[in-house]
């Protein structure tokens, strides 16, 4: 896709910025989609991303874009400023996700050079209604309606999350020389400074960076800050500092309580509102009592209506949490870059050729002549050695990447699907942290979909048949992930009716896949279950909007096999079924054995093979139809000849000039014969050209010291 | 070597011109008694012959896979992909490292001839004569008449592509074909 952009930059920059905040949109939605309500730090963002989705859209003269951004933005506008009772969470969420797909679609058009045509109309006047919905229950309750969303510069106003224990608070009272220049502008330093450390920052006045007046009011009441911090007092009186203009630094430490009533102390009944002329009033009365600190407690003023179009802050209402999404820990926000992936596979490919001249040097057939004297060389080598590993190691893992974003388009789909079939279905996602090479995501993306798709559709049964089979009433899917072994394995589980083995084998029989002769008893379930993955195979009568068609499990299991992964189906009539997909956890460097057979060089993933030994010929038992086993401290495991199996030639014919290789997948294990070890080998993994097709056992090749290339073998294909 | 570095020359003036002065040159190489052409827009480069790594359970004419500059790529026995006799190759033989649609495939040829130019109106249908052996016709697009000679003009898609259709995907389109 990267290199399908157009070259335009800002056209570019665009997409990409846009694509980001609509995903971290849909992410958190849909973290907060079982919730009451959005806490108050999803509805500030929502509304900043739609803000700034409309201004950018605005700027690139994208009307339907900008027009349709602008009504989700007053919808959020509205929730933001009235708190209104009683929001039908489910059809705000799906608004927003039908406003978020909109867009996204738009944008896809846009990149593939069309113009964006969608028309925001109808979505425009079911927000409307919405809006209107919102409002008219906000007015049973007596709120007032916000003033309307006129477009200004957003305000410096910070709401932060809910405060942890070790949270405390301050009331900060900065006091100027009535000398001073431009005291607004140095009032802002300090509350840019504090910002760093603050969880929750207010400070009166509160436009101090366009309003000019303001100066004049801070050198006359000085500039107030109400900071919710983890610091001690020294700290923040470290961090505000104390310039040749600072009079005075007045700190002192508050209840959690007296700080949510903002400047407003006092009314315990009503600590919701603050205004600019309460502050004022407010600060003259504490300017009376200055020179007696200790007494910092103000007179509590009358607290004046609100006009109109006052700029109004409301703080939490304590009893507000229990009904919030849970608590994100916000960790340390890490700086990072967007590169470009084709950058990325370019100097995985510069690492794969170090990788590969380095052998060639440290193996270079020059240093084997006798009599060298090669104790430097060997140290140098050494640190080369471990610096290119390093360098690999930092390469694989800039390119790891967790499976987070990709689960959570699953979670969308299940709501989606769940949603039009009526289905009532908890989706639960285990391990979403595990990371995986990106290369591998973009592939296991698309099946990941069939499959989840699959389970909701088929899989679960409708609410009703669920009644009727005495389940609890609520489906479920599963979506987990982990790493074992060097692989990561994927797998989709749902509480359904599990897979219908006579229907599946009445459809292959219809199909002609099974074998005439053989009953139906004589498939294990595993087979059965495996007609699924076949091309136009599909038990489902109905096709409904989501599957049924037939094509889709083919699919997946092609797009699992070209990475070298497997799917493994699992099902329990009446209970559900499982699939599993079990994929690499990166396509790029491996640790490889290499070995030779015949006139050619083969390469086996280390960790594939349990361990080497030499045999004699009377372990060897011999069948009449040419099946071969061998007896290794009692135990017997197949044989399997490579230069027999290929069609090599050359090859040691006796078991005792070769080497017995044994290899265990899952459980099963063989015998690989072949005639001599070569040594172990890092080896970047390159595909087989497509041209060439798909060989058993083979799942690529690679280069070695010397410039040729050896095959990969597959010790899950050899089994087989 | 002398012919390998003149062909290389021609090949690179043909390269550093415009694409459009590409248009009707043709690389021309002798396999079995025929010459055939190849349109020089399609030929990356001709390398001298080197190991192969064979790969099992392949069509014969596969021959294997060869390292160029650190790439990986197939390549193709022109002789045994014609059911030609094989042939021995030597230190002469050489590799026509062709590109098509983006997929780089090696060519061993017998021997290299010279990149022609040939008008269009020197290029003929094949001769359709309902001959049994079709299969031969679907890679040869036309015959080109240079001077008394005739080179048959080759498809490279189709030369590496067709017919390669594998028993399993047959096997698919017939299930496709009754859904």
């Amino acid at each position: 896709m990267a290199e399908e952009f157009s070259t335009e930059g800002m056209l570019d920059m665009y997409l990409f910025e846009n694509e980001q905040l609509l995903e971290q949109l849909q992410e958190m939605v849909l973290e907060q989609k079982d919730a009451e309500c959005f806490d108050e730090d999803s509805i500030n963002e929502i509304f900043r991303t739609m803000h700034t989705i409309k201004g950018s859209s605005g700027i690139m003269m994208f009307d339907n874009i900008t027009a349709i951004s602008h009504k989700l933005e007053d919808v959020f506008y509205y929730l933001r400023e009235s708190h209104p009772e009683h929001v039908p969470h489910v059809d705000l969420v799906a608004h927003v996700l039908r406003v978020e797909d909109f867009i996204s679609n738009e944008m896809e058009k846009i990149r593939g050079g069309d113009s964006p045509d969608g028309e925001p109309g109808e979505i425009i006047a079911d927000l409307d209604r919405f809006l209107e919905q919102l409002k008219s229950g906000g007015k049973e309750k007596g709120v007032e309606p916000p003033p309307e969303n006129v477009y200004v510069a957003p305000k410096q106003f910070y709401i932060a999350p809910v405060a942890t224990s070790a949270s405390r608070f301050y009331k900060i009272y900065i006091h100027f020389f009535p000398e001073t220049e431009m005291a607004n502008v140095h009032a802002y330093k300090a509350v840019y400074a504090l910002k760093e450390v603050a969880e929750d920052l207010l400070y009166s006045p509160e436009d101090i960076i366009s309003d000019a007046e303001s100066a004049a009011i801070i050198l006359k009441d000085g500039f107030r800050i109400l900071l919710q911090a983890q610091c001690s007092e020294e700290e923040v009186r470290k961090i505000i500092g104390v310039g040749y203009d600072i009079e005075k630094v007045d700190i002192f430490e508050c209840k959690a309580e007296e700080f949510l009533q903002g400047f407003d102390f006092g009314e315990a009944d009503d600590p919701l509102q603050i205004d600019l002329e309460s502050s004022v009033e407010d600060i003259e009365a504490r300017i009376e009592d200055v020179s007696a600190e200790e007494s910092a407690q103000p007179s509590k003023p009358a607290k004046p209506a609100i006009a109109p179009g006052d700029f109004v802050i409301k703080s939490r209402e304590p009893g507000k949490q229990k009904k919030l999404a849970k608590d994100k820990p916000k960790g340390e926000k890490a700086s990072f870059i967007g590169v470009n992936v084709s950058k990325m596979d370019q100097l995985m490919e510069l690492i794969g050729e170090l990788v590969i001249s380095e052998s060639v040097v440290l193996q270079n057939p020059d240093l084997k002549v006798p009599g060298l004297n090669l104790d430097n060389f060997n140290k140098a080598a050494a640190q080369l050695s471990k610096i290119s590993t390093d360098l690999q190691n930092v390469i694989m893992s800039m390119r790891m990447v967790p499976l987070t974003n990709t689960f959570q388009k699953m979670n969308r789909i299940v709501f989606d699907v769940s949603r039009k079939l009526g289905k009532d279905i908890e989706f639960v996602m285990v391990g979403e942290q595990t990371e995986v090479d990106k290369n591998i995501i973009e592939h296991i993306s698309d099946p990941l979909m069939h499959l989840v798709r699959n389970a909701v559709d088929h899989g679960i049964e409708t609410n009703e048949e669920r009644i009727e089979s005495g389940k609890p009433d609520k489906g479920k899917v599963t979506l987990s992930a982990r790493t074992e072994a060097g692989k990561v394995w994927i797998s989709v589980e749902d509480n359904g009716q599990g897979l219908d083995r006579n229907k599946i084998l009445a459809k292959a029989r219809k199909q002609g896949l099974l074998d005439e002769g053989k009953p139906d008893s004589a498939y294990s379930d595993k087979e059965v279950y495996q007609f699924i993955t076949y091309p136009g195979f599909s038990t489902n009568e109905q096709i409904t909007e989501y599957s049924g068609r037939g094509v889709g499990m083919d699919v997946v299991v092609q797009n699992i096999q070209a990475i070298g992964g497997t799917l493994d189906i699992e099902s329990t009539p009446g209970l559900g079924s499982i699939m599993s997909l079990k994929i690499p956890l990166t396509l790029a460097i491996i640790d490889g054995i290499v070995m030779e057979t015949g006139n050619s060089s083969f390469v086996m993933e280390t960790g594939m093979i349990k361990e080497f030994v030499r045999v004699k010929e009377e372990m060897m038992i011999h069948e009449p139809d040419g099946e071969e086993y061998i007896m290794i401290r009692g135990e017997c495991y197949p044989v399997l000849r490579l230069g027999r199996w290929y069609g090599l030639t050359e090859y040691q014919e006796s078991v005792e000039d070769g080497v017995m290789l044994i290899l265990e997948v899952e459980d099963k294990k063989v015998c690989l014969l072949v005639d001599k070890l070569i040594g172990e080998q890092e080896i970047v993994v390159k595909p087989i050209p497509s041209y060439i097709k798909k060989v058993k056992g083979l799942s690529g090749c690679t280069q070695l010291g010397d410039g040729s290339i050896a095959l990969i073998l597959d010790a899950g294909g050899l089994i087989e | 070597m002398s012919e390998m570095s003149e062909l290389k020359r021609q090949e690179e003036q043909a390269a550093s011109n415009e694409h459009d002065t590409q248009k009707g040159k043709y690389m021309t190489f002798k396999s079995g008694n025929e010459y055939f052409g190849l349109e020089i827009q399609y030929v990356n480069e001709i390398i001298q012959f080197q190991t192969i790594t064979a790969i099992p359970e392949t069509e014969d004419y596969i021959k294997g896979l060869i390292n160029l500059r650190g790439k990986v790529i197939p390549v193709v026995d022109v002789r045994l992909r014609f059911k030609q006799e094989p042939f021995e190759y030597n230190d002469r033989t050489c590799i026509i490292v062709i590109n098509v649609k983006s997929m780089m495939v090696g060519l061993i040829v017998e021997k290299i001839a010279e990149v022609v130019e040939i008008k269009e109106e020197n290029i003929l249908p094949p001769p359709n004569i309902g001959r049994a052996d079709k299969s031969h016709h679907k890679y040869v697009y036309g015959i080109g008449k240079v001077g008394n000679a005739v080179k048959l003009l080759l498809d490279p898609d189709k030369l590496l592509n067709d017919e390669d259709l594998t028993v399993m995907e047959q096997a698919n389109d017939m299930i496709l074909e009754e859904e």
